[in-house]
């Protein structure tokens, strides 16, 4: 933290930062509306697609009796790993006291809920027959992981609601009160609704700081068990390329990798887009980039033990499993993500060249898609090779491919979880205001003061 | 070799479930019927047909053979009498698609006493068995849960149209089970009509040992079936126990004590704490309208 500043100084310094910060706010133009246009044309293409299969029935999708698992879990499960790296950042790094990563908490916490949010629509586009969706509540097994995912899925999505609105207060107050005059006036009505009154006086920052405690703290269990008990919906089973006891850190893992660089896309997005290069500064992809580093080394470490322990036994289906993987027909895309999604970004970035904004953001893009890949081969694989001979079915029951109403399906996620960040993005400021004003020196008082 | 690969191919085709020609080679077709065309071979063939064609071939002449595709004809249909006798022979004992092969199960004499058994119906041959047209019968039974007998007295409808005693005819006993009557045995009756049956002590049945009892009449004869009310002639059907055991995966009637505590100490801890964080922010709002 800077030394507090002279209250002119803080004034003027205050001004500059919430003009920064709520331009994305304010910023309407052409690339905006063009933005909403392709977002919300290729999420009704999915949803279109989406009726189709209600209408249809899942004999739409590529899934048959053997692989009844197909393109929709494996989005699931990365959605839900996209999503972990909010309970990272904006609360184990927190609670670290580690201070660098403040001002991405809120971009993380974006992340958070749109891939939370997502991975439950998902799972609801998986089914059949959504309307029996309440039958997992009503008839539920408590022995079940279903059970356990459905459970942890919605108490996270609530905290991470709670935790990206908790610190929101304060600032929704600061916009209410000094915002520029070009904030479109019905959002000036939801800010001062979402405001909650807020005055800033000592006792409103206890309770604030006080429950955000609170929810750092609770986050961690509920975020390490919401991916730890979705890969126990593939560990608790006797399948080959699932059964292995390492499956919950290497979720774990795996899903800091794709977080952090979801997060590292959304930073260099809002850089460029609303111009806030001296928030997101340099130094921030840097230590992102160690971060992203860091974990990916974490995952490579699980990786190796994942199949080299197995490789080196070659039990018979295991065999036969790992042997489609390195050598057969899923090699090219398996050699794919391990190198693109893992082994090359670790070496290029021990380089700084390539932790600055732009070489980490492409190389961030590669790992996000090796590691949507990483799911699908996490998945198809291995239910395509069912331990009773498949006997007396037509061909495409053995092989899975996705179909396009799958395809548009997906697409239709992916446009959705885009969409509800860009309106978070456009609704909010990104980056906390106050946290931010407090950290250069800026004493509390000034942050209350009414604007002249 | 050859020989091979066609039936392959055949069978590849059928499986497709066309009724394709079924082919066989010329110099099965011409083979010569070994056994002699005579009463005796003839039902020979009869009780094999029983035995092991009668459940999708159906009774001669009734045509209601299973709905199979192709379906299987019947014994007196002209595609079956069409045949040589080599090629029914040859089919029979290759089997193709839903026709089963009996050269591992029917011995070749007995393969060629059912070709005997087919031409039987041939328009063509003076048959030699000559089934009498079925009579009209009754039975009466009931079951005897101490002794643990089944008591049956038959009649029959004679030319007049009188009902007079069935002597010296075979009843079967069957248990009704889910997919169809299990046959248990069969008991001859006596002059007067009457017989007893003595239900096996292993005979097993549902979980209380309750057995339905199913009393029918040989081939030859109309009646109804009399399906016996369940009777505690059994031995109780073992029930496996793994989903009733509490295991970790269990349903909930059986589920884990301690996995159910943790599950609902986990929820409500995590629950009750958001609950908590909501109280919280309420409280933010109303500390700002102090002062
Ligand atoms: C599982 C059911 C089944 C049983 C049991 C069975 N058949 Fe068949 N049979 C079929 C079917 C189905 C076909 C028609 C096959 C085809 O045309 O591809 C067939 C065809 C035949 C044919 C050939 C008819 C033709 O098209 O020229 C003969 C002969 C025959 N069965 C005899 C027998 C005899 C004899 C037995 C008992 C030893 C027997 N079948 C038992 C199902 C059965």
């Amino acid at each position: 933290m800077e030394k507090t500043k002279s209250p002119e100084e803080s004034r003027k310094l205050l001004d500059k930062i919430t003009f920064d910060l709520t331009r994305s706010i304010v910023k309407r133009d052409e690339l905006t509306r063009f933005w909403y246009f392709i977002l919300i044309m290729f999420a009704g293409v999915g949803l279109w697609g989406w009726g189709i299969q209600i209408r249809d029935g899942l004999g739409v999708t590529g899934m048959r009796d053997y692989v009844s698992w197909g393109m929709y879990i494996a989005n699931f499960v990365f959605f839900v790993a996209i999503s972990l790296i909010g309970f990272l950042i904006s609360s184990a790094l927190h609670l670290l006291k580690i201070k660098w990563s403040h001002p991405i908490s809120r971009v993380a916490e974006q992340v958070a809920i749109a891939g939370v949010a997502l991975a439950g629509i998902i799972i609801i586009n998986d089914m059949g027959r959504p309307d029996r969706f309440l039958n997992v509540f009503l008839h539920g097994r408590f022995a079940s992981p279903i059970i356990w995912d459905v459970t942890v899925v919605t108490t996270y999505l609530t905290i991470s609601v709670l935790l990206y609105y908790l610190p929101l207060i304060p600032d929704l107050a600061l916009i209410r009160d000094r915002g520029g005059d070009d904030i479109p006036t019905w959002k000036m009505k939801v800010y001062k609704i979402m405001a909650l009154g807020w005055k800033g006086n000592a006792e409103q920052y206890k309770l604030v700081y006080h429950a955000m405690r609170i929810l750092m703290i609770l986050i961690i269990p509920v975020g390490l068990s919401i991916h730890t008990v979705t890969s126990w919906l593939f560990a608790a089973t006797l399948r080959s390329g699932w059964d292995t006891t390492i499956f919950g850190p290497y979720f774990v893992a795996g899903a800091f990798v794709a977080g952090a660089a979801a997060v590292v896309i959304l930073m260099y997005a809002y850089r460029v887009r609303y111009r806030l290069g001296e928030y997101f500064e340099d130094l921030h992809f840097d230590y992102m980039g160690k971060l992203l580093v860091f974990v990916c080394l974490v995952y490579l470490y699980f990786n190796i033990n994942e199949f080299w322990v197995p490789a080196y036994k070659m039990k018979t289906a295991e065999g036969i499993h790992l042997r489609n993987l390195f050598v057969g027909s899923f090699a090219p895309m398996f050699w794919w993500t391990q190198m693109t999604g893992l082994i090359l970004p670790i070496f290029l970035m021990l380089f700084r060249f390539f932790r600055k904004p732009l070489p980490l953001t492409i190389i961030s893009v590669f790992v996000l898609i090796a590691s949507w890949l990483k799911r699908y081969i996490i998945v198809i694989p291995t239910m395509e090779h069912p331990f009773l001979p498949v006997q007396n079915v037509p061909d495409y029951f053995k092989h899975y491919s996705p179909t396009s109403i799958e395809i548009m399906i997906t697409l239709f996620s992916f446009m959705a979880a885009l969409l509800i960040i860009t309106v978070l993005a456009k609704m909010f400021p990104v980056i906390t205001i106050w946290e931010y004003a407090e950290e250069k020196g800026i004493d509390k008082k000034i942050l209350a003061e009414p604007k002249k | 070799m050859k020989i091979k690969l066609l039936f392959a191919a055949l069978v590849f085709l059928a499986q497709q479930g066309m009724a394709q020609e079924w082919l066989v080679p010329e110099d099965q077709k011409s083979v010569q019927n070994p056994s002699e065309y005579n009463l005796d071979n003839v039902k020979k063939g009869k009780d094999l047909y029983l035995q092991s064609c009668k459940s999708c071939h159906g009774d001669p002449g009734k045509n209601n053979a299973l709905p199979l595709v192709p379906p299987p004809p019947d014994f007196t249909s002209d595609i079956m009498q069409a045949n040589t006798d080599g090629e029914l022979f040859y089919k029979i004992t290759h089997g193709r698609g839903g026709m089963p092969q009996f050269e591992t199960t029917i011995s070749e004499d007995d393969r060629w006493r059912l070709v005997n058994y087919i031409r039987n119906f041939n328009p063509e041959n003076e048959p030699v068995l000559v089934e009498e047209p079925p009579k009209k019968a009754k039975i009466l039974a009931s079951v005897n849960e101490e002794q643990r007998q089944v008591e049956v007295f038959a009649e029959y409808q004679d030319k007049d149209s009188n009902y007079v005693v069935l002597a010296e005819t075979p009843i079967s006993i069957g248990a009704k089970k889910a997919f169809g009557t299990l046959p248990i045995g069969q008991v001859l009756t006596n002059d007067e009509g009457r017989a007893e049956y003595h239900i096996p002590e292993s005979l097993i049945g549902d979980e209380q040992g309750m057995v339905t009892l199913v009393i029918d009449l040989g081939e030859g004869f109309i009646n109804e079936d009399v399906v016996l009310d369940a009777a505690k002639v059994g031995q109780p059907k073992p029930t496996p126990k793994l989903i009733q055991k509490e295991v970790l995966w269990s349903t909930n009637e059986n589920i884990q004590v301690w996995l159910l505590l943790s599950y609902l100490a986990a929820v409500l801890g995590a629950w009750g704490t958001i609950g908590y964080v909501v109280f919280l922010i309420f409280k933010i709002s109303r500390a700002g309208k102090q002062e």
